[in-house]
């Protein structure tokens, strides 16, 4: 027992102490996913019981409907699937109570519960879940995308709104590569990394978490430990959202839309150097992305796409802060994710 | 089909043939227009709501004119088969429309008949009724995400066009 903790404690030590040790990237993303299974696991067992819940639906034509369901086990997904296929395939997020929700996430007490699609009167809130999806996407590409001997950071996920034209996803790549210059090729092989993704129709799964389960999924990564040490002194309950897709683990800063197979048009359109940072060169990996209800005509897609390669400016921490409270109503909730899964 | 009315009258048809004869023309469309003055919204063939489309904003043009006035008295006793329409057409559709000068009707295509004929059919109303709206709100949303995406494209154009016109 005793030799058993020492070795845990020196583990730790070892996998803290970080870079001495350098596991391969496949290596990297199993433990994360261990931790993360490991992690839902134990939140599933605090439901030994199956306890009912009453959800009231507010959809359009199914006023006040009630579902009985499961406490800690059903999800708005599941709720969904009571209902009609067309909810079940284009619902893309939920709103709990009048929160944003995200559609894979357990409920935990009686609520009223709408879905939100793509095609609603007013899908602000829906959009930016998305954009920030297909960035976690672009993000989820870039990390399998290189050679094993080549090590990819992905830094912290700028917030861009969607009228800038791209999402984005800033990364640092191995000093190997710093003269490296993405061709079209390189990008055209990185859309095709994602459109099998999407193709595989993978679920983010939501999980939120402690800051030291997040800190020991993260503990190859000293940025990312920085930001969920950040995250969770910003959020009021303490905890940060941990979102998996196939068995890539990331980190978000709000709920992420129900699955890949939601993007249709996909392409990754430019990698631009942003210069030298805290951890390397900087790159920005810029893309263009719309969903399976509303895709663009040849003529217009190559439009935006043109636009999408410009480099788009995301303005600094502070002032990002203030722009998404201030311009952007839908992001200001999203901040905060109103979660209740662990008691 | 009618493109204009001087079209029309150059190529020597004034008015479609329908009905009988030309008597049965005229008693078929004021009972029409009738039907019309009554219930503000009636469904009928195509070619028919087309023709009686311009009767009804005749009888408008009439009424306006007040229902002391001799002219306007006369052609509403015409028109009308039902006598009491008359002080509906006076005191009702006669006052909504004072501030309009034309166009106070609005005709909408229909899919055709079911029966054998599968005749084209229209719905021909008087504006501002008190019924749902023929036509349903704009589909096309400002808010979605490839309209936000391009409504992006068409600022920074702008500004671009802008930025070129100042250099």
């Amino acid at each position: 027992m005793a030799c058993r903790t020492v070795c845990q404690l020196l583990q730790h030590r070892l996998a803290s102490s970080a870079a001495s040790v350098r596991l391969s990237a496949a290596d990297v993303r199993g433990q994360r996913s261990a931790v993360f299974s490991r992690e839902q696991a134990r939140q599933r067992s605090l439901y030994p019981r199956t306890e009912k819940i009453e959800v009231t639906l507010q959809i359009p034509g199914l006023q006040g409907t009630l579902l009985v369901m499961n406490k800690g086990v059903s999800t708005p997904h599941s709720c969904a699937r009571h209902l009609t296929e067309w909810y079940v395939t284009s619902s893309a997020l939920a709103l709990v109570d009048g929160k944003p929700w995200p559609l894979h996430q357990p409920l935990t007490q009686s609520c009223s519960l709408s879905l939100l699609t793509f095609k609603d009167s007013d899908p602000q809130m829906v959009n930016q879940a998305y954009w920030r999806s297909c960035a976690a996407l672009l993000g989820q590409v870039l990390q399998d995308a290189f050679k094993e001997d080549f090590s990819v950071e992905l830094l912290r996920v700028p917030e861009v709104l969607v009228t800038s034209g791209a999402f984005c996803c800033d990364v640092v790549l191995d000093p190997q590569l710093d003269a490296w210059n993405p061709s079209e090729e390189s990008l055209r092989s990185l859309t095709r990394g994602a459109q099998q993704l999407i193709h595989r129709d993978l679920p983010w799964e939501p999980l939120e978490v402690a800051p030291p389960v997040a800190l020991e999924a993260f503990s190859h990564s000293r940025c990312k430990q920085e930001e969920v040490e950040e995250k969770s002194a910003q959020s009021p309950k303490g905890t940060v959202m941990l979102y998996r897709c196939g068995d890539h683990v990331l980190l978000s800063g709000g709920p992420l839309v129900a699955r890949t197979g939601l993007c249709s048009q996909y392409e990754v359109t430019a990698i631009h150097p942003l210069g030298e940072g805290e951890w390397g060169l900087h790159r920005r990996a810029q893309g263009l992305s719309l969903p399976l209800q509303q895709q663009a005509h040849h003529t217009v897609w190559r439009k935006l796409r043109s636009r999408a390669e410009k480099l788009v400016e995301v303005p600094t921490a502070s002032a990002n802060e203030a722009i998404s409270d201030t311009l952007t109503p839908p992001s200001a909730p999203e901040q905060t994710p109103p979660h209740t899964a662990q008691q | 089909m009618r493109l204009t009315i001087q079209m029309l009258i150059s190529h020597g048809r004034v008015a479609r043939k329908m009905g009988l004869g030309p008597e049965s023309r005229i008693n078929m469309l004021r009972n029409i227009l009738t039907g019309l003055v009554r219930h503000e919204r009636i469904e009928t063939t195509r070619g028919r709501a087309d023709e009686v489309r311009f009767y009804a904003e005749k009888l408008i043009d009439y009424a306006k004119k007040g229902d002391t006035d001799e002219k306007a008295m006369k052609m509403a006793n015409f028109w009308l088969t039902e006598k009491d329409l008359i002080p509906k057409l006076f005191k009702v559709l006669a006052p909504r429309f004072e501030t309009q000068p034309k166009a106070y009707t609005r005709m909408a295509r229909i899919p055709n008949r079911e029966n054998l004929d599968k005749a084209a059919m229209a719905v021909l109303e008087y504006k501002g009724n008190p019924f749902p709206p023929l036509q349903t709100a704009k589909r096309d949303n400002e808010l979605t995400l490839i309209n936000q995406l391009l409504k992006g494209y068409r600022e920074e154009r702008a500004q671009q066009a802008a930025a070129k016109v100042e250099a």
